[in-house]
């Protein structure tokens, strides 16, 4: 590869992630942290690795600036962006700006046409019906008016009540909003029409949309990701399906496993192989429509019946890019891949080199996120100082990510999630990799104070309790 | 003794007023001749009467002399100075001098809502033989007032003219005429509830359709101020009086780009003046007034009463001539050939008929026609018309044949088709079974002949969500020049609010020129609204050759307009077109500010008042989009002001005749377009970046001496004063406008 330069636009774990990533592949980057992530690992590794006496690490004021973020850019000239999970990673306006701009950078991710088509749910599901690619029932469209509205909303009750769905019911959501914002679910449509009118005004008042989305409402499912991996021409792989149903109360995920099921240690009401595949072909299909190119993950619901539904893509590397990799191995390489060097590597327009043949599954790895949050109180982040932090050491059976230092106290920083660490189990059959896990967790060591003197609070036996029933409803 | 003081200090005045109007105590030794009386006026008791009486005749002789010579080289600024001199003649000196008996209606002195405009009833007396026959009328007008500070040198408030409006009311109500007298160096300016241009264009929109002669005499006509109450449909001017879009300093202060204090030099402003064609003879080559009375040569004083009886007398005969109009034409041919006669023997002291002032129904109508005739006719000379020959004759036959298919469609058979409906309706409805079985078949048949369009059915649904996406409309493919720059701006709200700096390409493509964190608006170009406004391809421009020209040959002012026809390749600062809004089909005039930034003249009043009349026959809704005007072109003087009340009179009539007007406001809206046919809308929105007002900050320092608050005019506080009726964001401008077609429009609208 050229003498090409990454700027890391991340912070924590991530950006450790594509430091090595980017050792790996022998590329030259420079990160970015605010005043409050000072004390982060990524900073200090940034400073470490670089012998050479190259100032490797920049303060900026804020992350979520772009402004400072192609300043640094500029200034150190780099040739490329890493903008890692979260942030500006699937801000199609970022990736576009990497390209208008009169110093041309490389932004590692998929074009920013893509980002934009597929980053809108309801163009993705729109896209997907037009694909014959199973969506979740309901409009494709906002609604703005209300006699439509309560016309789809007959045809859901009326199609669930076929389907003997017991409790039939409707979500009623802001098209414009996000985040959990302007959703009520409706039982009943004798009430349809309040609660529309709630909605819609809720919505014009916040968004300034008036649209109106309606979905059928689906219960006790499955959340299956497939991992994608495109190049720039045209090679389009799969790093098998993932299960990530465990999730905090506020959608994020705390434990995901890969393969999505395995039915060899649970019971499926349905054919677990057959559903999986047909999640997989679509999600390719998809793909290959839209001309994808680079790493991204396909999200999907399984309902109790089998039935898959497209909810959205994710055009991004993931935080648990890492155990799709682990179960993969490509024939010809010693090691399982890593999907953040392929990411940068297509980005920079390199060909895959390998076909879907090629790839095979082995064992199951299962990610558990360590958070400092209060699991019982409503996941309610923890703040605090880190007095111990010791991870067992990386062996066979797992690898760890975190941004904490091991060798000297660290304090959470309010301004950014409490995520601590992240470790990645690998077993030869699923029951193998519970036990290790919980084997992990055992060992783990993590004690600090906060502001007031009181201990510290993780999610550590939140993981061990969900570890007991995984991949079954 | 006494007679030879009392002469002297008469002489002294003379030559003071004198000295007022050149400004030049140099002209002509005039200086040198007041000292000499203030010299005399001391040494009076030492000399003999007989020397004192012999110097102070040589004295009369040589001021005498002065003053012809004065009168003889009158320039249009010394003519500004005689109206402004505090002897001149006020509404008080005519409600005195010229009308028999007044009583003040809403006010006395100090007491009043505004006291710089006064209202009475008063009563005018003519004498035939020794009969005396009296009227009743209305006067309305300016009191400059004698030095008197509260009344504010005839600058009418917001509160003043609403006053005026309501007595003009009344005036109709009772059928008598209104004689307005115009003594106003310009309105007010000041914003309130209701502000400056709001009541300015309410005036105007109600004196368009009020059933009642007015008669306006002016001498002192200061642009809005003046439009105010002169919107009339006889046009009187004192010979010394002056008419002017804006006062001589301030033309000289934009002509010369001066900063505000920087001293304006003397020259410019009489440069000024005498460009501005300001004078009573100008306006009267111009068009703008109908007759003039005369005054003495150096203007009419508080004392003049020969004029007075001049201007009684004129007064009279416009109020006559008025009236008798709209009588049938042989009755006003027997008239004038009387008034002719008797001018000639008698001077204008007798008026030998006796004309009653009321009027019937049909009379008002007729009236109400002429008026709109009179003003739709101001300008027209004064606008260059390129288009031609064959290509004109073509143009000129379709649009006749146009006028006649819209004519038949909606002026005839869709009226017919509501009414035989709603027979029918009715009929069924009875729910006499008789009368159902005869009025079934028929409705049957008739639902046959005419279907009605399906419009009010249940919409396609993916028909409809389709054109309504909010994801087709936020890529549109035109990119506003101003993003193709690689740098970012600072919202200037970012204090405030936080708001990130700004990628130039982000902001002028897909955010439209809006921050998106606070919604500032940042300005975009005309061009940005025609293609995103209205649907793509749909806009269809009209009268595209009617060109700006230079009327009053404004020095150096034909260099200024090539160079803007240069830059924008157009000819006026208003585009007039057709086009659609989601499909719903308007007639648009777009104001925008790189041709003399957005000022409207006589080119853009006729193109206004033609599109409006488009939209009158076509049946369509009238949009006027201001992406900015300056007010009116100065450099069109008066002729530019008279398209005030021309443009008016246009929209009244569209709005009469079920017409749905919706103005929008965008960046800069200030003065006379502002205070009369835009203001005057009864649906009027801004875009959140406006600035709404009657005149400018500087402009309200300068009058008014007070600092205005930087939000002064801003679409906030013109939505609080309510003279607008809503706020629209850019971004979904398309949006609101549908809607407000929508909800606006309704089936009572006849475009529907």
């Amino acid at each position: 590869m050229t003498a090409e330069k990454i700027l890391i636009a991340n912070r924590g774990e991530i950006a450790i992630r594509i430091m090595e990533a980017c050792l790996v592949l022998d590329l030259d980057f420079v990160v970015v942290y605010t005043p409050e992530d000072k004390e982060s690992m990524h900073v200090e590794l940034a400073m470490d690795k670089s012998h050479d006496g190259v100032k490797r690490a920049y303060c900026i004021s804020n992350y979520r600036d772009p402004n400072e973020l192609f300043a640094v850019a500029d200034a150190t000239n780099a040739t490329a962006i890493h903008p890692g999970y979260g942030f500006f990673s699937e801000n199609f306006r970022f990736a576009r700006r990497c390209l208008a701009r009169n110093r041309k950078l490389t932004f590692i991710g998929p074009r920013w046409e893509v980002i934009r088509d597929l980053g809108s749910k309801i163009n993705t599901k729109r896209l997907a019906k037009k694909l014959g690619i199973p969506v979740i029932p309901g409009t494709d469209m906002p609604i703005y008016s209300e006699i439509d509205a309560e016309g789809i909303a007959e045809e859901l009750f009326y199609s669930q009540d076929q389907q003997g769905v017991r409790e039939p019911s409707v979500l009623v959501k802001a098209s414009a909003g996000g985040g959990g914002m302007g959703i009520e679910e409706v039982h009943d449509l004798a009430t349809f029409r309040q609660v529309y009118r709630r909605i819609q005004n809720y919505a014009k008042r916040l968004f300034g949309d008036e649209g109106v989305l309606i979905e059928q409402c689906l219960r006790d499912y499955h959340h299956i990701e497939v991992q994608l991996l495109c190049s720039q021409h045209g090679e389009v792989v799969h790093f098998g399906t993932r299960n990530c149903t465990i999730q905090s109360t506020g959608r994020q995920k705390r434990v995901e496993i890969a393969p999505g099921f395995d039915p060899s240690v649970c019971n499926y009401s349905f054919e677990a192989e057959k559903t999986l595949e047909k999640v997989v072909t679509h999600s390719v299909k998809l793909a290959k429509h839209v001309g994808y190119d680079s790493v991204g993950t396909w999200e999907w619901v399984v309902t109790q019946d089998g039935m898959p539904y497209l909810l959205e893509v994710n055009t991004r590397i993931q935080v648990e890019n890492g155990i799709s990799a682990r179960i993969a191995r490509i024939s010809g390489m010693n090691d399982y891949p890593s999907l953040l060097e392929e990411q940068i590597r297509s980005a920079f327009g390199d060909k895959l080199g390998y076909k879907q043949q090629d790839i095979s599954f082995e064992g199951t790895s299962i990610e558990l996120r360590i958070v400092a949050e209060d699991t019982r109180r409503g996941f309610s982040p923890w703040c605090g100082t880190i007095t111990r932090f010791d991870l067992p050491m990386p062996s066979s059976s797992w690898t760890t990510h975190t941004h904490v230092p091991s060798h000297r106290t660290y304090t959470i920083p309010t301004e950014y999630d409490p995520n601590l660490a992240l470790a990645i189990i690998w077993g030869a059959t699923t029951d193998d990799a519970r036990v290790k896990a919980k084997e992990f967790i055992k060992n783990t060591r993590i004690e600090g104070s906060g502001p007031h003197g009181e201990k510290i609070v993780t999610n550590l036996d939140y993981l061990e309790n969900r570890l007991q029933n995984i991949l079954i409803f | 003794m006494k007679d030879t003081n009392k002469l002297l200090s008469h002489l002294h005045d003379r030559a003071l007023y004198l000295l007022d109007i050149k400004q030049n105590p140099k002209w002509s030794g005039i200086g040198e001749l007041i000292s000499r009386l203030q010299t005399l006026r001391k040494k009076i008791f030492d000399m003999s009467h007989e020397t004192l009486i012999a110097e102070l005749k040589m004295l009369d002789e040589r001021l005498s002399f002065l003053e012809q010579r004065a009168a003889n080289s009158l320039t249009s600024y010394e003519t500004v100075n005689i109206v402004r001199n505090p002897a001149r003649f006020t509404l008080q000196d005519i409600l005195e001098n010229v009308y028999d008996s007044f009583s003040e209606l809403g006010g006395d002195g100090e007491c009043n809502v505004d006291p710089a405009v006064v209202v009475a009833r008063a009563v005018i007396t003519r004498r035939i033989k020794n009969k005396v026959y009296s009227h009743q009328v209305m006067v309305i007008g300016h009191e400059k007032g004698k030095s008197e500070e509260f009344r504010n040198g005839g600058s009418a408030k917001p509160w003043g003219n609403a006053k005026a409006l309501h007595y003009m009311k009344a005036a109709e109500t009772e059928g008598i005429p209104i004689h307005s007298f115009i003594f106003t160096p310009g309105a007010f300016p000041v914003e309130d509830y209701p502000g400056a241009a709001q009541a300015i264009a309410l005036n105007l929109y109600e004196m368009a359709m009020l059933r009642t002669p007015i008669i306006s005499f002016t001498s002192e006509g200061g642009s809005g101020g003046a439009e105010a109450l002169g919107l009339s449909d006889m046009r009187l001017m004192g010979s010394r009086g002056y008419y002017s879009v804006i006062s001589p300093e301030g033309a000289a202060a934009i002509e010369g780009k001066l900063r505000e204090g920087e001293k304006v030099p003397r020259e410019l402003i009489e440069r000024c003046a005498e460009n501005l064609r300001i004078t009573a003879s100008d306006n009267l080559k111009l068009g703008t007034i109908d007759r003039i009375v005369e005054e003495p040569p150096l203007g009419a004083k508080r004392d003049d009463y020969a004029f007075f009886r001049r201007l009684r007398y004129e007064m009279i005969k416009a109020t006559d001539e008025v009236v008798l109009r709209t009588k049938s034409l042989k009755a006003f041919r027997a008239y004038a050939m009387k008034t002719q006669k008797n001018g000639h023997e008698t001077g204008f002291e007798d008026i030998d008929v006796v004309i009653d002032w009321g009027l019937s129904g049909p009379e008002l109508n007729r009236l109400l026609d002429m008026r709109s005739q009179k003003y739709r006719a101001m300008g027209s000379d004064f606008y260059i018309e390129g288009k031609k020959g064959i290509v004109d004759g073509i143009f000129k036959l379709t649009e006749v044949a146009a006028a006649g298919f819209y004519e038949l469609r909606y002026g005839l058979i869709r009226p017919h088709e509501r009414n035989v409906r709603k027979v029918l309706a009715e009929v069924s409805s009875e729910g006499t079974t008789f009368l159902k079985k005869v009025a079934e078949p028929v409705r049957a048949a008739y639902d046959f002949i005419f279907p009605q369009t399906e419009k009010n059915q249940r919409i396609n649904r993916t028909h409809e969500t389709s054109t309504r996406s909010i994801f087709i409309e936020d890529w549109e493919p035109y990119v506003s020049p101003l993003a193709n720059e690689d740098r970012t701006v600072t919202c200037p709200n970012a204090q405030k609010y936080g708001c990130l700096d700004l990628w130039v390409p982000d902001l002028y493509g897909e955010f439209a020129g809006v921050c998106p964190t606070c919604g500032h608006h940042f300005p975009l170009e005309y061009r940005w609204y025609l293609e995103h406004l209205f649907d793509r391809k749909s806009v269809a421009e009209f009268n595209r050759h009617i060109a700006s020209g230079n009327p009053l040959n404004f020095t150096g002012f034909e260099k200024k307009l090539e160079k803007d026809r240069k830059k924008t390749g157009r000819c006026s600062s208003v585009i007039t077109f057709d086009a659609k809004v989601r499909n719903i089909k308007i007639v648009t005039a777009m104001f925008y500010s790189d041709f003399r930034n957005g000022t409207v003249g006589a080119a853009e009043g006729e193109k206004f008042v033609r599109a409006c009349d488009k939209a009158k026959m076509t049946r369509r809704p009238f949009l006027a989009y201001i992406h900015t005007t300056g007010g009116i072109r100065i450099h069109e003087g008066t002729v530019g002001v008279s398209q005030m009340p021309k443009c008016t009179l246009a929209v009244r009539e569209y709005v009469e005749s079920g017409g749905l007007y919706i103005v929008v406001y965008d960046n800069n809206s200030y003065a006379g377009p502002v205070a009369s046919f835009l203001g005057a809308a009864p649906y009027q929105f801004a875009i959140r970046s406006t600035r709404l007002g009657f005149a400018g900050p500087r402009v309200i320092r300068e009058t008014t001496g007070d600092d205005v608050p930087p939000d002064y005019h801003s679409a906030k506080n013109a939505l609080k004063r309510g003279h607008i009726q809503g706020i629209w964001d850019r971004r979904d401008f398309r949006k609101k406008l549908h809607n407000a077609l929508l909800t606006m429009g309704g089936p009572n609208l006849y475009y529907k």
